[in-house]
Order: C-alpha cells, then sequence, then structure tokens
C-alpha cells in the first residue's frame, strides 16, 4: 500500500506490541483512538489534503492492538486452564456440533464381551489363492 | 440390660420416629423457603469478557459545522455532534466531560431521518463554546 511522505500514523509492528504490558497496550490504545478522533474532527474541518489513508491505518492500528491485547488474554486463560477437565466453551475445538456429539475414538471402539470372544473364535478368514 | 432394652425400643421404633404434625394456620400451602446455594462455576462460560465496544471514543462520532450548527456555536452557546445511535444523553455527557473536559449543560438529541443520532450539548454560561469549538478543532 502506498503511504505518503507526510503520513504521520505508521503501521505499528506487532512484534513491538507482544513486547508491551496489558498496561501499556491500553494505554496505545486510547492514544490510537484519540488520534483517529482528531483525525475525523479534521476531516469534517476540511483541512488540507484527505485523511483517508492516515484513517486507514489509525483503525488498523487499533485492530492490531486488540488482536494483541486478546491475544494475551486468551494465552493466560489457556494456561490457567491447562489439564483441567472443563474449559470455557470458547476454547474447546470448534469442529462442527456433530462431531461434538459423536462418539469418542475411545467409546466406539468399545466391545461387549460376548462380541470379543466372537472375534476371537470366529473371526473371519483371510484367503489367499496360491499362484 | 437397660441398654439392650433401648436398643430393642430403637430397632422397633425404625429410623422414621414419630413425626410432628406442623399446625396450619391458613388453608392456602406456600412454598417453603429451601437453601438456595450461590454458583460455583468449573469454568467460565466465555474465555475473556469482551471488552466495552460503546466506549467515549466510539460515542461522539464527529462534530458538524454546518451553517446552522455555526449558529448554535455562536448563539446558543451549543455544540453540534454526530453520536452513536446507541447512546443516550448520559453516555453523551459522559463522553464530552472525559474527551474534552467540559461539562453539559443540557443535551438535546434526536435521530436525522438518515438514521444517524444528532446531539445538541448545550455548554454552561462560563464556557464559550467557540473556544472549545477551536479547541477541538473543527472550526
Amino acid at each position: 500500500m502506498r503511504q505518503s511522505p507526510l503520513c504521520s500514523a505508521t503501521k505499528v509492528k506487532v512484534s513491538a506490541l507482544h513486547e508491551k504490558s496489558q498496561a501499556e497496550l491500553t494505554q496505545s490504545l486510547d492514544q490510537y483512538k484519540r488520534e483517529l478522533l482528531d483525525l475525523k474532527v479534521q476531516q469534517v474541518a476540511g483541512a488540507g489534503a484527505s485523511k483517508g489513508s492516515k484513517i486507514r491505518d489509525v483503525r488498523k492500528n487499533i485492530s492490531r492492538v486488540l488482536t494483541v491485547i486478546t491475544r494475551k488474554n486468551r494465552d493466560s486463560v489457556i494456561a490457567q486452564y491447562a489439564g483441567k477437565k472443563h474449559i470455557p466453551k470458547d476454547l474447546r475445538a470448534k469442529k462442527t456440533r456433530a462431531i461434538r456429539r459423536a462418539l469418542t475414538k475411545h467409546e466406539s471402539t468399545r466391545r461387549t464381551v460376548r462380541q470379543q470372544k466372537k472375534d476371537a473364535h470366529f473371526a473371519v478368514r483371510q484367503y489367499a489363492i496360491k499362484a | 440390660t437397660n441398654k439392650a432394652q433401648a436398643a430393642r425400643k430403637a430397632a422397633l421404633k425404625g429410623v422414621h420416629g414419630k413425626k410432628e404434625k406442623k399446625e396450619h394456620t391458613s388453608t392456602t400451602f406456600r412454598l417453603p423457603k429451601t437453601l438456595r446455594l450461590a454458583r460455583t462455576p468449573k469454568y467460565t462460560r466465555t474465555a475473556t469478557p469482551r471488552f466495552a465496544k460503546l466506549d467515549q471514543y466510539s460515542i461522539l462520532r464527529q462534530p458538524l459545522n454546518t451553517e446552522t450548527a455555526m449558529k448554535k456555536i455562536e448563539d446558543n452557546n451549543t455544540l453540534v455532534f454526530l453520536v452513536d445511535v446507541r447512546a443516550n444523553k448520559r453516555h453523551i455527557k459522559d463522553a464530552v466531560k472525559k474527551l474534552y473536559d467540559v461539562d453539559a449543560a443540557k443535551i438535546n438529541t434526536l435521530i436525522r431521518p438518515d438514521g444517524v443520532k444528532k446531539a445538541y450539548i448545550r455548554l454552561p454560561a462560563d464556557v464559550d463554546a467557540l473556544d472549545v469549538a477551536n479547541k477541538i478543532g473543527f472550526i
């Protein structure tokens, strides 16, 4: 994406965001939102060049910061529930409704003792024709 | 044998023993008060609670600087803003306070025919709307 040389809103680097703490992230979030507000006001005032690209950059920056915040929160929750039996539903595998309700691998391989004996004694024989 | 007698009696009586007949003073049977335990969930339903989407930044969308709006600023000491539709007057007052550090004397809102909410934010007499508008930057 072409960026004009006068563009003050640069794209924030996600790697830089990951190093920040939660408090710093919320602070930078506020900062970007403030910037967005000011840009919108400037746009209304009609001052100078169109602010479209700047506004776009700031909006994307806001979403980058929010993504990092959410990612960090979720990671800490996942770590908290690691190894536990019941975990929050949005951390469980989504797959499909039907798959989630299907028998587990273990459950579907269960055989009764009667069936086991049948399989042992009266197994389906494999034949091969001698060439 | 006292102990034996007592044991025999208890065995004959059985576990339930004597039931006390409660005296009902009214003909209606009301639901008795039972133990209600608070919830102790084994897991939170959503991993992280959602952050507030209607914060002060998303309430005030943009100020208006149309001719009528400018008249309002000069004559009536009010600012005119386009505002999120879900915001109410209390939200707007709060947002203006947080963002621009001005108290609002009173706020009137209306929803424009194109679905956007407009807020007329009257400022107290000691504050000049024109100054505030200049400070915000949309004059």
